[in-house]
C-alpha cells in the first residue's frame, strides 16, 4: 500500500512537472523541401561543415535548436515542391506554422488570406525589408506587405565541363569557355562539340519534365523584350518571339545535340559523368559541382568545372528567369510565445543566409552579397551578375506552376515532334488563358 | 366449436396471454442497432461525399470556398478540354491493356500451379508476392528497370549493343510501361481467384471424364472453362473497376507525360481540384468517372448474366 502511494505520488510529480509551462519549450512546426539527408547531418549544428541544400539547411535548423533550448522546431520534409500537400494542410485547418514557398508560389496563398504579413514581426526582431537585395525584396512583396521572409535567389545556369570544352576548342585565351551569342552560334557550337567529341552539347532532364522547359522559355522571351503576362489574367505566347525559342530548342533536340529520355536524377548522374558539354541546372548544385570538380578522378576533376548565367542569345534586354525561396509563416492565432519563437527563427535564417549562400543560391541580403566571404566562394565571380539579370514573372501572376506544367507539356510536344509548333503554341496559350480565367 | 378452441389464442389478449409471434422476420425498428455502426460510416465516407461531390461539380469552387452555382458549366469545360478527353481515351485504353491480359496470365497461371506440388506452392507465393507491395515500391523498381542509361533494361540491350526501348519517355510506349508494371503488381489476385475456383471443381467430374477418355485439352475445355465462367467474369469486372482508377503509377512513373499520354482521368481530377485549386471541374471531372465505372460494371454484368439466361 505504501509503495502505491509513493508510485503515485512520483507519477503526479512527473505529471505536474511536464504539465508546467516553465519546462516547456516553445514548438514550432516548421515543413521544408530540400531533401532528407539526416544519415549524413542529422547531428550536425555546424552549417560550415554541410555541403549542398539539405546538408546546410538540416545543419541550419540543427544549430537553432541547439541555440535556442527555449524553442524546438519540428521538421517535416516534404518532397518537392509540395504544395498538393500544403494546399491539403490549409485546407483541413491544419497548416505548419513556417513553411518553404517559392516566390512564385506566394501570390496563390497570400491571395486566399492563408500567409500572415511579416512586417511588424520582421521589425520587432530587427530585420528590416531595405536589407534585402531588389531580386528578394520585389519577390517577397505582395500588395505592398512581406509575405516570406527571402532567404535567396535562385536561376538556372549553364554547368560547363571544361575538359569537353577544351577538347573541343571552346576555350578563350584566359581559360574561360566560348559560349555562343546568338541562337545561329549556339547550333554551330552544339555541333562543332558532337563532330569532335560525339556527345551532345546539352545535358538535359527532357523525360516527362516540365520546369526547364518554361525557364528556358521565360529567359528567351525576356532577352527579346517580350512582355507576354502585360496582362497578369491574359497571357500572350502565341507570338514569334516563341516560336523562335521553340524552333531553337526543335533544332537542338532533331539534331541530337542534347541528352533526351533522361529525368533529373539520370541528368545529373550523365553530366558527372562527363557524357555532355554543358549542363541546364540551377543554382542548387553549384555547392555539390564544385565539390565533385575537387574530388579526383572525376570528370569534373579533369578538365575543371565552370558555370555561367545563361548566354544573351537575343538582341533584347540582358535578362534571365529568376525566383526566389522564402520562409512563409501561416495565417493563425499564436501566443505571444510562438509569435517570439517565430520571429527568433526567422532573425537566425536572416542572420545565417551567407551560409545559405554556399550552396550557389544567391543571398537575399544586399550586405552577404557584397561581403567578401561570398565573393570568396567559387564560382560566384561569374554567377553573381544573376543579381542583376534575374526577372520573376509579374508577382501579380496566379497559379506560376500550374502554368509552368501547360507550358512544358507544350513546349514538350512540340521539341519532340508530337505536336506542330503553331498548334502548340495556341494550346499553350489557350490552356493558360482557360485557367486564369477561371481562378 | 373450432372456432370457440381458437378464440383464446387469436382475440383474447385481455386475459394476459402473450400473442406468439406471428413472423420473426418482420421488420423491427430495434434491428436497426444491428446494422447502425456500418450505415454510419457508410453514409458519412462515402454517401455523403458522393452528393457533395455531385453538389461540387455544379459550382465554381476552389479549395478554400465552394463559390457561385454555375449549372452544367464545369461539364461543358471539360468536354471542351483536350487534356480531359485524352484523359478518358487513356484510361480506356490503359484497362484495355491491362484487364484482358491480367484475366489470361491469371488463368494460364492458376492453371498451371493448381496442383498439389511443393513447386507450385512456391511459385504461387512467388506469384502473389508483388501483389502485397506498395504502389511507390512497385513503381520505384520498374524505373529501376526502365530508366535510361542505367536501368536494367538498358544493361541488357547494351550487352547486345542495342539501345532499350524508352519506355518512361517515348510517347508510343509510356502506356505499354506503366501496364507492364501493372500487371506484374496486380496479377496475384486473379491467379488466386482462378485458384480457387478451380479447387471447387468436384473431383468426381475428373474421374468421369478420365473413364470417358477425356485428354486434357477436352477435359480444360468441357469441364474447366465451363466451371470458372462467374469467377471470370468476376476477375474481369474487378479488374475493370481497379484498372479505371489508374493513378499512383502514372504519377510516380512519368507524372502523366509525355504530352499527357499517360495521364488517366484520376491524374486529371488530381491535377485539376488539387494542384490548380479548381474544385468545381475536378468534381465534374470525378462524377464522369463515376459514370464511366457504373456503365462498364453493369454492360459487363448485364450481358454476362443474359448469356447466362440463355444456357
Amino acid at each position: 500500500m505504501k509503495l502505491k502511494k509513493i508510485l503515485f505520488a512520483a507519477v503526479s510529480a512527473g505529471a505536474t512537472a511536464l504539465a508546467s509551462p516553465s519546462f516547456a519549450a516553445t514548438e514550432l512546426n516548421v515543413q521544408r523541401f530540400f531533401g532528407a539527408c539526416d544519415a549524413d547531418f542529422g547531428t550536425n549544428t555546424d552549417p560550415a561543415k554541410a555541403v549542398g541544400e539539405c546538408g546546410i539547411i538540416t545543419s541550419l535548423i540543427n544549430k537553432f535548436n541547439a541555440d535556442n533550448p527555449d524553442v524546438h522546431v519540428n521538421v517535416t520534409t516534404v518532397e518537392w515542391p509540395g504544395y498538393d500537400q500544403l494546399t491539403a494542410q490549409f485546407a483541413s485547418g491544419d497548416a505548419p506554422d513556417i513553411i518553404t514557398i517559392h516566390e512564385s508560389v506566394l501570390s496563390d496563398y497570400q491571395s486566399k488570406g492563408l500567409l500572415m504579413p511579416l512586417d511588424d514581426l520582421l521589425k520587432s526582431v530587427g530585420v528590416t525589408p531595405d536589407a534585402f537585395t531588389d531580386a528578394a525584396s520585389n519577390g517577397a512583396t505582395k500588395d505592398g506587405k512581406i509575405y516570406g521572409l527571402p532567404i535567396d535567389s535562385w536561376t538556372m545556369l549553364y554547368h560547363v565541363n571544361m575538359d569537353l570544352f577544351k577538347q573541343v576548342g571552346l576555350v578563350n585565351a584566359d581559360g574561360t569557355p566560348i559560349l555562343p551569342k546568338s541562337p545561329e552560334e549556339l547550333l554551330a557550337q552544339a555541333e562543332q562539340f558532337k563532330q569532335k567529341t560525339g556527345k551532345p552539347y546539352f545535358v538535359q532532364n527532357l523525360a516527362n519534365e516540365t520546369a526547364l522547359y518554361t525557364r528556358n522559355l521565360y529567359t528567351y522571351l525576356f532577352q527579346q523584350d517580350s512582355d507576354f503576362f502585360a496582362d497578369p489574367k491574359h497571357v500572350k505566347l502565341n507570338t514569334p518571339e516563341s516560336k523562335k525559342v521553340i524552333e531553337m530548342y526543335k533544332a537542338i533536340f532533331d539534331k541530337g545535340y542534347t541528352t533526351k529520355d533522361l529525368d533529373y536524377g539520370g541528368s545529373i548522374n550523365a553530366f558527372l559523368a562527363g557524357e555532355g558539354g554543358v549542363h541546364l541546372n540551377g543554382t542548387w548544385v553549384v555547392g555539390d559541382y564544385n565539390a565533385q570538380s575537387e574530388t579526383k578522378g572525376t570528370a569534373l576533376n579533369k578538365g575543371g568545372y565552370a558555370v555561367y548565367p545563361y548566354p544573351q542569345l537575343f538582341g533584347g534586354a540582358h535578362a534571365q528567369y529568376a525566383d526566389g525561396h522564402t520562409w512563409a509563416v501561416s495565417q493563425k492565432d499564436r501566443t505571444p510565445e510562438q509569435m517570439a519563437a517565430i520571429g527568433k527563427f526567422l532573425k537566425f535564417f536572416a542572420d545565417n543566409d551567407f551560409e545559405w549562400s554556399r550552396t550557389g543560391h544567391l543571398p537575399a541580403y544586399k550586405a552577404d552579397i557584397a561581403s567578401d566571404a561570398f565573393k570568396a566562394l567559387p564560382h560566384r565571380s561569374t554567377i553573381a551578375a544573376v543579381a542583376d539579370l534575374g526577372k520573376p514573372l509579374p508577382s501579380a501572376v496566379q497559379r506560376q506552376f500550374a502554368i509552368q506544367d501547360i507550358i512544358g507539356e507544350e513546349m514538350s510536344a512540340a521539341i519532340s515532334g508530337q505536336k506542330d509548333v503553331d498548334a502548340a503554341l495556341a494550346d499553350m496559350e489557350s490552356r493558360i488563358n482557360e485557367l486564369l480565367a477561371n481562378i | 366449436m373450432a372456432d370457440q378452441l381458437t378464440m383464446p389464442q387469436t382475440a383474447m389478449p385481455a386475459a394476459g396471454v402473450k400473442i406468439p409471434s406471428a413472423d420473426i422476420y418482420a421488420p423491427q425498428w430495434r434491428n436497426f442497432m444491428f446494422v447502425a455502426p456500418f450505415l454510419f460510416f457508410f453514409t458519412t465516407l462515402l454517401v455523403f461525399p458522393l452528393l457533395w461531390g455531385m453538389w461540387l461539380s455544379f459550382h465554381k469552387a476552389d479549395t478554400f470556398s465552394s463559390g457561385k452555382f454555375i449549372g452544367l458549366g464545369n461539364y461543358v469545360r471539360l468536354f471542351h478540354d483536350k487534356v480531359f478527353l485524352q484523359s478518358v481515351w487513356n484510361t480506356f485504353y490503359f484497362v484495355l491493356l491491362t484487364v484482358p491480359t491480367l484475366a489470361l496470365i491469371g488463368l494460364f497461371l492458376a492453371l498451371c500451379l493448381n496442383r498439389r506440388t511443393r513447386t507450385a506452392a512456391v511459385l504461387r507465393t512467388l506469384f502473389f508476392s508483388s501483389s502485397v507491395l506498395s504502389v511507390t515500391i512497385v513503381t520505384l523498381i520498374w524505373r529501376i528497370v526502365f530508366i535510361p542509361n542505367v536501368g536494367l533494361l538498358s544493361t541488357i540491350y547494351g550487352w547486345f549493343g542495342a539501345t532499350a526501348p524508352a519506355f518512361i519517355s517515348d510517347p508510343s510506349l509510356a502506356m505499354i510501361g506503366i501496364a507492364i508494371a501493372t500487371i506484374w503488381w496486380c496479377i496475384g489476385l486473379p491467379m488466386m481467384l482462378f485458384l480457387s475456383a478451380l479447387q471447387q471443381i468436384p473431383q468426381d467430374i475428373y474421374e468421369a471424364a478420365a473413364l470417358d477418355n477425356a485428354n486434357r485439352w477436352q477435359t480444360l475445355r468441357s469441364i474447366k472453362l465451363p466451371s470458372i465462367k462467374r469467377t471470370f467474369i468476376l476477375v474481369v469486372i474487378i479488374q475493370i473497376v481497379l484498372q479505371f482508377q489508374l493513378f499512383g503509377q502514372a504519377w510516380l512513373m512519368t507524372r502523366g507525360g509525355p504530352n499527357n499520354l499517360t495521364k488517366p482521368i484520376v491524374l486529371y481530377i488530381y491535377d485539376t481540384a488539387f494542384r490548380r485549386w479548381d474544385l468545381g471541374l475536378g468534381a465534374a471531372a470525378s462524377e464522369i468517372l463515376f459514370i464511366l465505372i457504373l456503365i462498364a460494371a453493369m454492360a459487363q454484368y448485364l450481358v454476362t448474366r443474359s448469356r447466362g439466361d440463355q444456357t
